[in-house]
């Protein structure tokens, strides 16, 4: 074991093989005591990157605690996420808050397959957390996950990554991951292939419109939890997600709001082809109807389908990515809806949804 | 309640003293195929205790256990290869009624209190299977009553099933979900009658122990350090993942590091293999056989042959213990050594 929240690192994927816990968190205590009221079982650092060299794309994220998030009933529910001002620290001055810049879901990132990658994430003193890069499989040092490696508290870690794939991903944080990614710390990502938008991977289709459906579930009843809750015990009900909010790529998506909303909803002409690229960013499972149409599924996860799969519905487990391209040949209104499905009795929680429109 | 069971003289059990019964001194699953069919035994107890959870709240549970004091959750990993006869005798000492069941190939019928029954089959189909008791139904099983069976194709040690893709090593990854009022009202011989809320996560029987917790990086306690469920590999070791759930929550498994080759599911073998790295595991008894290939990462810069990821469910609620205790739920580590 080892290999364990180490303040400066140079050697890259060396597991020594001491059984002490390096974690230092006697007692139970976690390494990050004294900061948001005694988190445990987090291991901050922020050390140089191994192999660190020049990026072709780069992003700078900070952390943005205070991201408003107005639905459809009016209600305003309190959304964290990372923004693109990177530069500034969060929680330097905002009141406890983030310097502010965040969106939900947090800025899209966009690359070629190949390209050297780095994401800049800066964090303050007031809390921990890292970028996850989900399906993306780079070095363990650039993968995000705290217990493996670190959080990133009090400065600014950089992973660096070049994606092999091209496809549709997404980023998420992974500190307390069960709280921080349900409360919107995730944004889209695409790799596309060297070919360029357009193409979902070489020597795969082509597309001349595109859509994104990243749906979500939300409990409201978790959004005034500090970032360390229930990590030094005690019930914060973590375990019980009943969501009573529904989004679809940031909007409400109960109502209209997310109907005519590119790039949620699209409008295609026949002859066309659309590609929509559907995460399922949920705990809960998903079922999502395409509303008479049929698509075919090229792309899950990243990786291409031996053969594509024609479907008029998929179900979706958290995290599943799916690319249907449709070629829609009768013109109208077509209704995307995505059935929130509860873990435990499959009940329907809720339905986002929102259109396809032929021309 | 059975009066010849008191609750003091139930056996209170760490998590430690289960999995070493059940581990002895190898975790990692081998086998050696046989030209020949054999006749393999086998006797399970069926006892009852409490486990201590990461939040130090006993629960109640039962077991297919390999002597009458002691508690094994799940019961002993079985790999037998097609053709074989299995013989397995039950020995409840509990007074309550149970059964032994593998769907599609054998059910031992009711097994009363106090009970001995043995039971002998033949196996025929290879693929992965739950044994659990199907009596009472779900609740006897969510109790603890189930493990991991494997039939190996006759004659083969690298195989799910005849012309499968190739492994060279296999684990079981049994998830499990646990409601503590469930149990009790269970213990209690009532049905339950309260909405199911599991507060605790397992896999393998063990929840996870993060860095610095009590039980961390003890493989009888932190299922992270569990040979049973940690894969270790060097690049090329590809390796057959038997995921069953005799849980109720519907999962998400997701590996870090790399992909899956989604091999089958719920028994049956997929037309295609997908590369995925998250596999929708059904709830109530869902399953699906999955190959990590252990190749290098494929996105890492400079390029890595080793290192360490986790694989962890994501729906996230299975993370937990206890209503919080983020990474105390049921998740593992992947070395690449």
């Amino acid at each position: 074991m080892g290999m364990r929240r180490r303040s400066s690192s140079t050697d890259t994927t060396t597991t020594d093989t001491t059984t002490t816990t390096s974690g230092g968190m006697d007692g139970g205590g976690g390494g990050g005591g004294g900061m948001g009221g005694g988190a445990c079982y987090v291991y901050p650092g922020a050390p140089a990157t191994p192999g660190l060299t020049n990026a072709d794309v780069t992003y700078d994220l900070g952390i943005d605690m205070q991201i408003p998030l107005t639905m459809d009933d009016g209600n305003t529910i309190n959304m964290w996420g990372f923004s693109d001002n990177g530069g500034n620290m969060d929680g330097m001055g905002g009141g406890g808050g983030g310097m502010g810049g965040g969106t939900f879901p947090s800025p899209a990132m966009r690359m070629r397959q190949g390209d050297i990658v780095h994401t800049n994430l800066n964090v303050g003193m007031m809390w921990m957390h890292t970028v996850h890069h989900h399906g993306i499989e780079p070095a363990h040092t650039s993968d995000g996950v705290g217990h493996i490696t670190w959080d990133v508290a009090n400065g600014t870690y950089t992973y660096q990554w070049r994606p092999a794939h091209a496809g549709t991903y997404f980023y998420h944080c992974h500190t307390n991951t069960v709280l921080h990614a349900e409360m919107g710390m995730y944004g889209v990502l695409i790799v596309d292939p060297p070919e360029g938008a357009g193409t979902l991977f070489s020597g795969g289709p082509t597309y001349d419109v595109e859509a994104f459906w990243v749906v979500d579930e939300i409990d409201s009843s978790w959004h005034n939890l500090p970032w360390d809750a229930g990590t030094c015990g005690g019930d914060v009900g973590l375990n019980e997600l009943n969501p009573d909010y529904f989004v679809i790529t940031g909007v409400d998506g109960s109502g209209n709001s997310a109907m005519n909303l590119p790039p949620i909803s699209a409008t295609v002409q026949r002859g066309q082809k659309l590609l929509a690229r559907y995460i399922c960013a949920g705990y809960h499972p998903q079922k999502i109807r395409f509303g008479g149409l049929t698509g075919k599924i090229y792309a899950s996860d990243g990786r291409p389908l031996p053969k594509p799969v024609s479907v008029t519905e998929i179900r979706a487990a958290s995290a599943e990515r799916y690319d249907i391209i449709f070629e829609p040949t009768e013109r109208g209104t077509y209704l995307i809806e995505t059935d929130i499905i509860h873990w435990v009795t499959g009940d329907v929680l809720g339905t986002t949804r929102t259109s396809i429109t032929v021309t | 309640m059975d009066k010849r069971i008191d609750r003091r003289t139930f056996l209170k059990f760490s998590s430690a003293g289960i999995a070493s019964a059940l581990l002895g001194s190898t975790g990692l699953l081998s086998w050696t195929p046989r030209a020949e069919a054999a006749t393999i035994t086998q006797t399970f107890y069926i006892t009852e205790g409490f486990i201590t959870q990461p939040d130090g709240i006993d629960v109640y549970f039962r077991g297919f256990s390999p002597s009458t004091n002691s508690l094994t959750v799940p019961g002993a990993q079985m790999i037998v290869q097609e053709g074989d006869t299995v013989r397995i005798t039950i020995v409840n000492t509990l007074g309550t009624s149970h059964s032994f069941k593998i769907d599609g190939v054998v059910d031992s019928g009711r097994i009363y209190g106090g009970q001995t029954k043995t039971i002998e089959f033949q196996v025929n189909n290879a693929g992965t299977y739950l044994y659990y008791d199907a009596r009472n139904a779900p609740y006897n099983r969510l109790t603890g009553l189930h493990g991991g069976f494997a039939v190996m194709p006759r004659g083969s040690s690298d195989e799910i099933y005849d012309g499968s893709p190739r492994f060279v090593q296999q684990y079981f990854w049994l998830f499990h979900d646990i409601d503590p009022v469930w149990h009790n009202a269970i213990r209690n011989r009532n049905t339950p009658n309260t909405r199911y809320s599991p507060r605790y996560f397992t896999l393998n029987g063990l929840s996870a122990r993060p860095p610095g917790a009590p039980g961390a990086h003890d493989p009888n306690v932190d299922a992270m350090a569990d040979p049973r469920s940690a894969l270790h590999g060097h690049v090329g070791d590809r390796t057959l993942l038997r995921v069953l759930n005799p849980g109720l929550c519907q999962q998400s498994v997701h590996t870090h590091g790399n992909h899956m080759e989604w091999i089958t599911d719920n028994g049956q073998v997929r037309d295609e293999v997908w590369s995925k790295d998250c596999i929708y595991l059904e709830g109530n008894m869902g399953k699906f056989d999955a190959i990590y290939p252990f190749e290098s990462p494929p996105d890492a810069e400079p390029p890595v042959n080793t290192g360490t990821y986790p694989m962890h469910l994501h729906t996230e609620m299975s993370q937990t213990a206890g209503g919080g205790m983020y990474m105390f739920g049921a998740l593992t580590d992947i070395y690449f050594e």
